[in-house]
């Protein structure tokens, strides 16, 4: 059996499958279905300083081997987070990332400031698609500038590992990775959901209340993958690499394209142990290939060179 | 506490008019379901990639020809999701996540259960109507043509009244069925009476608005498109009323599919 243990940065994990931000609940919620000792790890919901109530519905919509959301980051807010959620998992037996995010940068410090030092958290994931009032309503994560600093800002606010997740609407993701990178960022996790929009077109209306709503599923996995293989030949730090995982043999891309660890995010609203199937694909991949630990095949993608 | 099952098809009915009936057996989820309750149905390799809500029809004892341990739904056939169950044969796979939801919750003793049905809505009733046995409960059930109206002789047999409404006029009475609702609600006294009511939206704002007219205790059984049924996705929301503020939004998988109707902030 393959050794599964892999380190982003100073964060140990016993394995390199997580679940990702906003198709986990709290973790609480998939106790019923797995056992989340066997997950390498899993994202919180996205937490902002105070609750917030989300969006109106219609928020989701199936498209092919995809869906569109518009949830609107709805949350219990930080604080019940530490008083309700954290404690409850308490002895899970697993690494819990707590995802952040903000209006502005003071909102983004304040519940880094809060989850610093909270007993069971083993990292901080940014969400830097949330558009930053300061600043015109322009989106964190478009602006390498704006990304470096909201990175800056947090890194000062706690000690805890510090995971950036890009968003893969940008020109160039190398550059955000780039910018995440330079301000301490401890890795950098991709993608977040790519804009997309569904038009009912016998009522001629937007699908979502909102127009536009995130991709996300199979149908983006070759676009994450290819984002994954660029940003992680251009940093130093490690990559965790999100999009459309519902396999192990899903994941074994990722891991190839240079990704340290890998977060199965939509596949856990198909099936609520799908993380676990992710896991189990993956050790099957690495018997089959002999390989004595996973780290072997991180970034082991083999490319011809052009004669 | 639900359990992600995969099982197969036992019978696929063709009931007429659009409407089918679709079986299979699993006896720990037939054991724990309750009407008003709803699991999450995956087809194994079919091109759609979420799975869909539906809602239990019979559970054990409700349809006297099933077999042991077996559960129905009865759906409508609608769009990509529902053609691709309509196809299935028997022996065919069938991913199932359930029991889900709040179901229906029974009044107290001496009150009549007057139960209001529009198109597919009607899909819960018959594990309400068993669940409440002996009592017969009376149930108006609309839909737009007679083709549409299904399962009618297990309902004559069940219900103390059985008023039927068409759109076009083709079966019982023309119109809506919520006007037949509002003449029993004004020939009853308001204490003696509990609705439950299922069918598309505009119907049920409808039954809230008579239903809070007449102080009548009502639950509407909720329909919304969902990713995965249990709490996570956040996608099934309904806004509910939350003291003067602006509504919350509470989840239909989660605090639904069933609930009361004043809660609503339509």
């Amino acid at each position: 059996m393959a050794e599964l243990a892999v380190d982003v940065g100073r964060l140990a994990l016993k394995n390199p499958v997580l679940a990702a931000s906003g198709t986990f609940g709290y973790g609480l919620e998939f106790r019923p279905f797995l056992d989340l000792a066997r997950l390498g790890g899993f994202v919180t919901k996205g937490l902002s300083p105070a609750p917030r109530d989300g969006n109106p519905p219609p928020r989701i919509v199936e498209t092919p081997a995809g869906m569109l959301n518009t949830i609107g980051l709805q949350n219990v807010g930080v604080d019940a987070f530490l008083e309700d959620k954290l404690p409850a998992l308490a002895g899970c037996d697993t690494a819990v990332v707590a995802n952040v995010f903000g209006e502005t940068i003071a909102e983004y410090v304040h519940v880094c400031e809060r989850l610093d030092q909270a007993p069971g958290l083993a990292a901080i994931e940014l969400n830097v698609s949330c558009p930053n009032v300061e600043c015109g309503g322009m989106i964190f994560g478009n602006d390498p500038r704006a990304l470096g600093e909201v990175t800056r800002a947090c890194r000062r606010a706690t000690r805890l590992p510090l995971w950036v997740k890009l968003s893969p609407n940008v020109t160039d993701i190398t550059e955000t990775a780039r910018a995440a990178e330079a301000e301490g960022a401890d890795a950098l996790s991709l993608v977040n959901t790519f804009l997309g929009m569904a038009i009912d077109a016998e009522r001629r209306r937007p699908v979502l209340t909102r127009i536009s709503g995130g991709l996300s599923g199979p149908a983006i996995r070759p676009l994450a993958v290819w984002m994954t293989y660029r940003v992680a030949r251009t940093v130093r730090v490690p990559v965790i690499g999100i999009g459309g995982i519902v396999s192990g043999r899903d994941a074994v891309e990722f891991l190839l394209a240079g990704a340290t660890a890998v977060q199965v995010g939509t596949a856990n609203f198909l099936h609520p142990a799908a993380a676990i199937e992710v896991l189990d694909g993956l050790e099957q991949y690495l018997a089959q290939h002999g390989a004595k630990s996973v780290r072997e095949i991180v970034g082991a993608l083999e490319v011809e060179a052009p004669r | 506490m639900p359990r992600d099952v995969t099982t197969t098809v036992l019978r696929n009915l063709d009931l007429g008019g659009g409407n089918y009936l679709v079986e299979f057996a699993d006896p720990e989820m037939a054991a724990e379901m309750q009407a008003g309750q709803f699991l999450m149905l995956g087809i194994p390799g079919s091109e759609t990639l979420l799975r869909r809500p539906y809602s239990v029809c019979g559970l054990p004892g409700t349809f006297a020809d099933a077999p042991r341990d077996a559960l129905q739904l009865l759906y409508r056939v609608v769009g990509r999701g529902t053609a691709l169950l309509a196809a299935l044969r028997p022996g065919a796979e069938l991913r199932v996540l359930g029991p889900l939801g709040r179901g229906f919750t029974p009044a107290s003793a001496d009150v009549r259960h007057v139960l209001v049905a529009g198109g597919i809505g009607i899909a819960p009733f018959p594990a309400w109507i068993a669940a409440l046995a002996p009592e017969k409960p009376i149930l108006l059930y609309g839909a737009r043509c007679a083709a549409e109206l299904t399962l009618l002789d297990w309902f004559r047999e069940r219900t103390s009244e059985l008023v039927l409404t068409t759109d076009d006029g083709s079966a019982g009475r023309g119109g809506f069925v919520t006007e037949p609702l509002d003449e029993l609600l004004r020939a009853t006294p308001k204490q003696r009476l509990r609705l439950s009511a299922c069918g598309p939206e505009p119907m049920l704002r409808a039954v809230a608005r008579l239903a809070a007219r007449h102080e009548v205790e009502c639950e509407l059984a909720l329909e919304a498109h969902m990713a995965c049924g249990f709490g996570v996705c956040l996608g099934c929301v309904v806004p509910v009323r939350r003291g003067a503020g602006p509504p919350a939004y509470e989840r239909v998988c989660v605090e639904g599919p069933v609930m009361r109707a004043e809660r609503l902030a339509w």
